[in-house]
């Protein structure tokens, strides 16, 4: 984390270069040892980094299936991929998804960790519960939205119970509401979660910071958003970074488990395209090509948070 | 700072999120002991019976038995390896002062920014091209490396702070650099590795995507969180076996939370990085 925070000025691709002389400086490491490091590396580059440079490679390649001949495609599969309409549909619920499920977690989050750092009563009780969506499974959140949100689930017999069952619906089967509700979902779970974290940052805030304010007249809302925020700028910038990750990478699992990414295209996002092309529909190419694209715009959405919260003051 | 009366909206809001926290897992476990009739009539009605029907369907329908086992297999064992691996690294890095060892740190540290699921089919590839795809030793292979990154980063940070006069103490008796690891290292930073475990702990036994793809649907090799979803499709809309089995996967977790509830917390705030 710390890496993310110390140089604010610095672009990724500055801290990720290594230095300008690649060996060893004349200095022994102290007493040896240094080889155990080794290992670990070597795992590291096998598992994690190698198959990460492959998607590039395959991206490159036509390749219709696990036992089909493969070819060399250079830009094809880039040229498919842009001329094919579903790619687009998966763009624009992408696009809604991070747009509307970002920044509603991060305000609401940072808000709710104010709210427990203050220490209200019952904060213990609530910081306890705020935890339960990071320690859930994703296939136990989707059981939970599942039988929240299938035809007769809690949601329409809570409706009907009221009197409101002509609003009952097919939620998760439904054109109009499949994305909204996985992007309940990635709410639902994202807050908790969050305020924790925020919580545990503005408690190390000096109180006195906060009690200045309130002498010179300002409420708990401006001390908040005008005291507080500045200070944890940083810190809300990287949350930030991970939760837009997370939402954009993470959502393939969410689709899979609770629409399979439809009816239709409606709830068919990126990631779950790179999933869907690669095992439901082998086109291997073109997975990896979606794969590639995927992340790359994590790369630019990654800079581009950096940028808005670059520590001003 | 005194709380006046303009937080009452505040207070409500936050507490409606509690409930909407609390409700649901209150609904799958007051459900896991009801019939689907029940389900519907009273959804929120505490059960009338603690009758363990719905465990017992749950688990012969879904194997969800084995599955538990093909899961604890798979999470002890990754997380052996995982320290087995990111103790001695962290000691290399922490003690060296070279620069080839800070570029691997910066790489390992760089490791948080990429998402797993990035290369799922490359991995996939790889399982394939070893033999190893359809087994759970792929699996135990691979969750390591994932979790290196964090593990490495948190024990270097926990290894800086032991003074360099204890491994000197050691040294003047003859110490080895692996007898300095195993008898000064290893015991002075049990704090850090007991949060790598717990931290890894969660994202092994929760871990779904991979476990799916690479171990598949055999019922004698899948985990549970495999498992799990597949008793929606088995039972149709037979919730309260649904549910039965959705407790049945929450409870590891949840003992380990209630029992190690402060070092929990403060280990995923910690290591809030991963993905």
């Amino acid at each position: 984390m710390t890496t993310l925070t110390t140089t604010p000025d610095g672009s990724a691709a500055r801290r990720s270069a290594p230095p300008a002389s690649p060996a060893p400086a004349g200095r022994r490491p102290r007493q040896g040892g240094t080889v155990l490091a080794v290992p670990a590396l070597v795992w590291y580059l096998v598992f994690m980094v190698g198959p990460l440079l492959a998607i590039f490679v395959i991206a490159a390649l036509h390749w219709p299936g696990m036992l089909q001949p493969v070819s060399f495609a250079g830009l094809d599969n880039v040229r498919t991929v842009l001329d094919d309409p579903v790619f687009w549909d998966a763009v624009r619920n992408t696009a809604v998804q991070l747009a509307v499920a970002v920044p509603v977690m991060i305000v609401c989050a940072f808000m709710l960790g104010y709210y427990v750092a203050q220490r209200p009563p019952g904060h213990r009780v609530i910081r306890y519960l705020l935890f339960i969506p990071g320690l859930i499974s994703t296939p136990a959140k989707a059981m939970v939205f599942y039988a929240a949100l299938s035809p007769d689930g809690l949601l329409n017999g809570g409706l009907e119970s009221v009197g409101l069952g002509s609003l009952a619906d097919a939620w998760l089967a439904s054109p109009s509401t499949a994305l909204a509700c996985l992007i309940a979902l990635d709410i639902w779970a994202g807050i908790g979660f969050t305020a924790v974290l925020f919580a545990a940052r503005l408690g190390s805030v000096p109180d006195e910071l906060g009690e200045a304010a309130q002498l010179d007249g300002a409420g708990h809302w401006r001390t908040m958003w005008s005291v507080h925020f500045p200070v944890v700028r940083d810190y809300v910038g990287v949350v930030t970074m991970l939760q837009f990750l997370w939402t954009l990478f993470g959502s393939a699992q969410h689709v899979l488990l609770l629409t399979q990414g439809g009816p239709g295209t409606s709830s068919t996002t990126l990631s779950f395209l790179v999933y869907q092309k690669a095992f439901i529909a082998a086109d291997l190419g073109y997975s990896q090509t979606v794969g590639v694209l995927l992340f790359l715009a994590g790369l630019v959405g990654l800079l581009t948070i950096r940028r808005v919260f670059r520590q001003n003051y | 700072m005194k709380l006046g009366k303009r937080w009452l909206p505040a207070h409500i809001l936050v507490w409606t999120y509690a409930v909407l926290l609390v409700v649901p897992l209150y609904y799958f476990l007051a459900s896991a002991f009801k019939s689907n009739d029940e389900i519907f009539a009273h959804p929120f009605a505490p059960p009338t019976s603690l009758g363990f029907g719905n465990f017992r369907t749950a688990f012969e329908s879904a194997d969800l038995g084995l599955a538990v086992v093909n899961s604890a297999l798979v999470t002890l064992f990754s997380l052996a390896l995982t320290l087995l691996l990111a103790i001695p690294a962290a000691f290399a890095l922490a003690r060296s002062t070279g620069r080839l060892a800070g570029v691997v740190e910066k790489v390992f540290s760089l490791g948080f920014l990429i998402p797993t699921f990035a290369a799922l089919f490359p991995t996939f590839l790889l399982a394939a091209a070893t033999g190893l795809f359809h087994t759970r030793i792929f699996m135990v292979l691979f969750l390591p490396a994932t979790a290196l990154p964090l593990s490495v980063v948190i024990l270097v940070q926990f290894m800086r702070t032991i003074p360099p006069e204890m491994e000197e103490a050691a040294r003047l008796d003859g110490a080895s650099t692996f007898a300095v690891l195993r008898h000064v290292y290893t015991p002075m930073c049990l704090p850090g590795i007991a949060t790598v475990l717990l931290l890894n702990f969660l994202t092994f036994w929760n871990e779904y995507l991979y476990s799916l793809v690479i171990i598949g649907p055999d019922p004698a090799q899948r985990t549970v969180q495999v498992a799990l979803p597949t008793l929606k499709s088995i039972t149709g809309t037979d919730y309260g076996v649904l549910t039965a089995g959705t407790v049945l996967t929450l409870v590891p977790v949840w003992l380990v939370y209630t029992l190690l509830q402060k070092r929990m917390q403060q280990a995923l705030v910690s290591g809030a990085v991963k993905m």
